[in-house]
């Protein structure tokens, strides 16, 4: 199968487990990753991304070893956003939106109209084009977050690894990034997001539920094992319901 | 905005260039009777003139300036390498390993031809406080690249600078103990000078500077790409521990360079990159540039003043950095109160 | 003293009132027994009988001990002192900055003799020991702390025989300056930056005494830190400095064109002997001869070569 696999893959940081002996390959789509807190989500995330080294196991992108690519191959294969924001410095938005070029261009290349245009367009897609030349340290969490995200988008890759995306994002501009996530989806892009908000992950193509380390689940939205595995994991304390054509989860809480 | 930015940094770049021209100028005149450009006149239609003027004043003020330059550089390499504007040149080591070449020489003369063979102090004679320092500078980097265990990580390699900063200033005392004679000498290192630029020390600091300079600005994408985080920078591609090694071996070359040639003038490489962020935010191709010449002004003020204010005797060129430098950050941070 | 006044003077009707006096005399020098010695604070340092245990934090006080006849009794000294060789044994307690007070107290001293610019001397007179505070900066205070420490010892006429000694030999030396260089113009290096020896230093006022005079004028200060350029201007008829320095004088810019440094009118001094010139103490005579020493060898290079004018 083409695209990113992960065979008998585990990861220890520091004193902890973080994964045990996960295999897991990806549907074309979106996949989101869900599990409690400590499920070693991001950590997986890391590993897809070929920032996080395994103590066992392989990770392998259309076939051959992640570890054994190139970085720039690597890098315009997989595009990586990360949960926290630690972004500081000088640059403008436009300037940081420009860093995801970097990932086709090298370091040393200089930028032609065509990357010009991706930038644009990644910063419209993302719905931060109207205040490029800004600095980073002057947006809120919100704004600032919409133009991590075109920076990823920038990278132009086939694969989108998303770590919590919808970090500080208000309501509307979550609407807008399902939204966004869609249109990359049905471009071609396959998308892979680690989400908490169990809402907006039954949003998705495929799910796949993790705990302590360990798959749980991995199945499409509707599947009702799915959501059986999802409510064990989350030790009963949500309930999944039909919402006309979506599914929401409420935290389920007795009177 | 873009046309905002765009002028200021075309400002700063000019402010920076007329500066410089001025400041060039200005050392010329300062000599031990004070700030005087009669003076320079007279001087240069005198008998002395070519000494005095050429081969004194003209290089030192030059050797200012370059020596200014590789430190705002290094220092603007070092901010954004650590992601930390309070870094400094010096961070790495390279400080304490100048200044314990420099006693270890100085210990190694003192105790005399008896102590070490006579071939050997002849090679040490020959090397020279120049070479000790150089020496040291770079392999107190080394040290810290070591005890790092390569560059893979940035906090673990500003903690062996820190350690190894430590280390080697207990051993340079443990020297100076031992051998009292090297405590003068490494005094006067210590406090930073331009006295005795002349042009071979030009020739090598600018060398210095075409070796640093054009590197660090080609992996200038790199630092800025090092603004969205460690893990960002590697997933666009970025080989990042080659690219710390490149740095820090600019930064070690540079800050080596400086200090050996001038002694540990400090400041400098600190506020150097503040200046330009102040007056013109940019990517950090544009700022180690801007870096270096600020660098290099602000060295070359502090030296001209240094050799006017109370002549024919001179104040340490390090306590005007620390003064003018100094300031300079008070009045930033009064400024971020006030505003 | 008091005996030789009373011979001279005749026995009158005031007998009554000068053997009051005597008395009276007799009654203070007494109560004098009980030492009291004013150090340069100011403060007046009362001990019962001269001290038996002395330490010593400055090595121009160490050399003044020593030479008061007063060595046996040193038990402890500070980093720096090295002159005579017998202190070399001797504890070392620190520098100015570094005193080890807990060993200092160990030694049970009777005094401290501390220079003026040491901070340890609260503490040390908090912990009960007897301080003495001497300045060493320049002739007069070498003087001064000897007649100090003399009176310390109980001694105090010795002091006027060591001074004497040292007056013999720096006279000596002023004699031996060759009359071709007297009233030249000496720069003395006493560090690389450069740092100077003006003519209010110790050593510059050693130089005066020879009958040389000073490149750097005394407006500057004692030791100023000076622009290369100065020299060069200043054109300095001998140039003195420690041997490394003068050997690598010659590679510094501009300084080649040095009449002195390129006719051999230097006077090189290796380590030890430096030391013995810059240091404020009672061999203040032996330093003085040094200089001369180099500038006989000067004039008798100079001679040799018969340089063409």
């Amino acid at each position: 199968m083409s695209g990113l696999r992960v065979e008998g893959v585990s990861v220890a940081l520091g004193s902890t487990q973080a994964l045990r002996e996960i295999s897991l390959a990806f549907a074309p789509g979106w996949t989101a990753i869900v599990g409690p807190n400590g499920a070693g989500k991001s950590t997986l995330l890391r590993v897809l991304a070929g920032l996080q080294p395994v103590d066992a196991g392989i990770v392998r992108f259309d076939g051959q070893p992640l570890a054994a690519m190139r970085p720039r191959e690597r890098s315009m294969r997989i595009a990586w956003l990360a949960q926290q924001g630690e972004a500081s410095g000088e640059l403008t938005v436009r300037e940081v939106v420009h860093l995801g070029r970097l990932a086709r261009l090298g370091l040393f290349t200089a930028p032609g109209a065509a990357d010009e245009a991706r930038v644009d367009a990644a910063m419209q897609e993302a719905e931060c084009d109207a205040w490029q030349q800004r600095r980073l340290h002057g947006l809120s969490g919100g704004e600032r977050q919409r133009v991590l995200l075109a920076r990823a988008l920038a990278v132009d890759a086939p694969w989108l690894l998303l770590d919590e995306p919808t970090t500080h994002l208000d309501p509307p501009h979550q609407v807008a990034l399902v939204r966004l996530v869609r249109r990359q989806v049905n471009a071609g892009t396959t998308v892979v997001s680690v989400l908490h908000d169990l809402s907006l992950a039954l949003l998705a193509d495929t799910l796949v539920v993790m705990q302590q380390g360990r798959i749980r689940a991995q199945g499409a939205r509707d599947d009702p094992q799915l959501h059986a595995a999802l409510s064990e994991v989350f030790d009963g304390a949500i309930r999944i319901e039909r919402f006309g054509a979506r599914w929401i989860v409420i935290p389920h809480v007795e009177p | 905005m873009t046309a905002t930015d765009a002028r200021r940094r075309r400002r700063l770049a000019i402010g920076l260039a007329l500066a410089t021209l001025v400041l060039l100028v200005a050392g010329l005149a300062a000599g031990s009777d004070g700030w005087s450009l009669p003076d320079l006149a007279r001087t240069w239609a005198g008998p002395d003139g070519a000494l005095i003027v050429g081969q004194i004043r003209a290089p030192r003020t030059l050797g200012a300036w370059l020596t200014g330059a590789l430190l705002g550089l290094a220092g603007a390499i070092a901010q954004g390498l650590f992601r930390n504007p309070l870094a400094d040149p010096y961070l790495l080591g390279s400080a304490s390993g100048a200044s314990l070449g420099v006693v270890l020489l100085l210990a190694a003369s003192a105790s005399g031809g008896h102590a070490i063979g006579l071939a050997t102090a002849d090679t040490l004679a020959r090397i020279g406080l120049v070479g000790a320092a150089f020496g040291g500078a770079l392999l107190g980097v080394l040290l810290t690249l070591t005890l790092a265990r390569g560059a893979q990580q940035t906090t673990r390699l500003l903690l062996a600078g820190v350690v190894v900063g430590v280390m080697l200033a207990a051993a340079s005392d443990l020297v100076t103990s031992a051998v009292p004679e090297a405590l003068r000498g490494k005094q006067a290192f210590l406090l930073g000078s331009t006295g005795y630029l002349g042009w071979g020390s030009c020739a090598a600091l600018a060398v210095g500077l075409a070796l640093t300079l054009p590197p660090s600005w080609r992996l200038a994408r790199a630092l800025d790409a090092l603004t969205l985080g460690a893990d960002t920078a590697t997933s666009l591609g970025v080989a990042l521990p080659k690219v710390r090694v490149a740095l820090v071996g600019a930064i070690a070359l540079a800050t080596g360079l400086a200090v050996s040639q001038a002694g540990l003038i400090a400041f400098v490489g600190l506020v150097a990159p503040h200046l330009v962020r102040r007056f013109a935010p940019a990517r950090n191709g544009f700022a180690l540039l801007a870096s270096a010449a600020a660098g290099g002004t602000l060295l070359l003020l502090a030296d001209v003043l240094a050799r006017s204010l109370i002549a024919p005797r001179e104040v340490p060129v390090g306590v005007l950095t620390a003064l003018l430098g100094g300031g300079y950050l008070v009045w930033l941070l009064h400024r971020r109160r006030v505003a | 003293m008091p005996a030789s006044l009373i011979r001279g003077v005749r026995v009158s009707a005031w007998r009554w009132r000068l053997a009051a006096g005597a008395v009276a005399l007799a009654l203070v020098s007494a109560a004098q027994a009980q030492l009291a010695v004013r150090d340069d604070r100011g403060a007046t340092l009362r001990m019962s009988a001269p001290p038996q245990r002395i330490v010593s934090l400055l090595p121009s006080l160490t050399e003044s001990v020593c030479a008061l006849g007063a060595c046996a009794r040193l038990v402890g000294v500070d980093r720096f002192s090295n002159w005579p060789g017998s202190v070399r044994g001797l504890p070392k307690l620190g520098g100015i900055d570094d005193a080890q007070i807990e060993r200092i107290v160990a030694l049970r001293p009777d005094v401290v003799l501390v220079s003026s610019s040491a901070r340890i001397v609260d503490r040390l007179e908090a912990l009960g020991l007897k301080v003495l505070v001497l300045d060493s900066r320049d002739h007069a205070d070498v003087q001064r702390s000897l007649i100090a420490i003399a009176r310390l010892l109980g001694t105090p006429s010795e002091a006027e025989r060591v001074w004497a000694v040292i007056e013999r030999e720096t006279q000596a030396a002023v004699e031996r300056v060759p009359p071709a260089l007297r009233g030249r113009r000496v720069y003395f290096e006493v560090d690389t930056t450069p740092f100077a020896a003006g003519a209010g230093s110790f050593i510059g006022e050693t130089l005066t005494r020879l009958g040389l005079a000073n490149a750097v004028p005394v407006e500057l200060g004692p030791f100023p830190q000076l622009n290369p350029e100065f020299v060069l201007r200043a054109q300095p008829d001998i140039v003195m400095a420690v041997r490394p320095a003068l050997a690598e004088m010659p590679r510094r810019p501009g300084w080649p064109a040095l009449r002195a440094l390129r006719e051999g009118r230097t006077c090189g001094f290796a380590s030890d002997r430096y030391e013995l010139l810059v240091r404020p103490g009672p061999r203040m005579g032996e330093a003085a001869g040094v200089i001369a020493d180099c500038l006989v060898a000067i004039t008798a290079r100079d001679a040799a070569t018969k340089a063409p004018r």
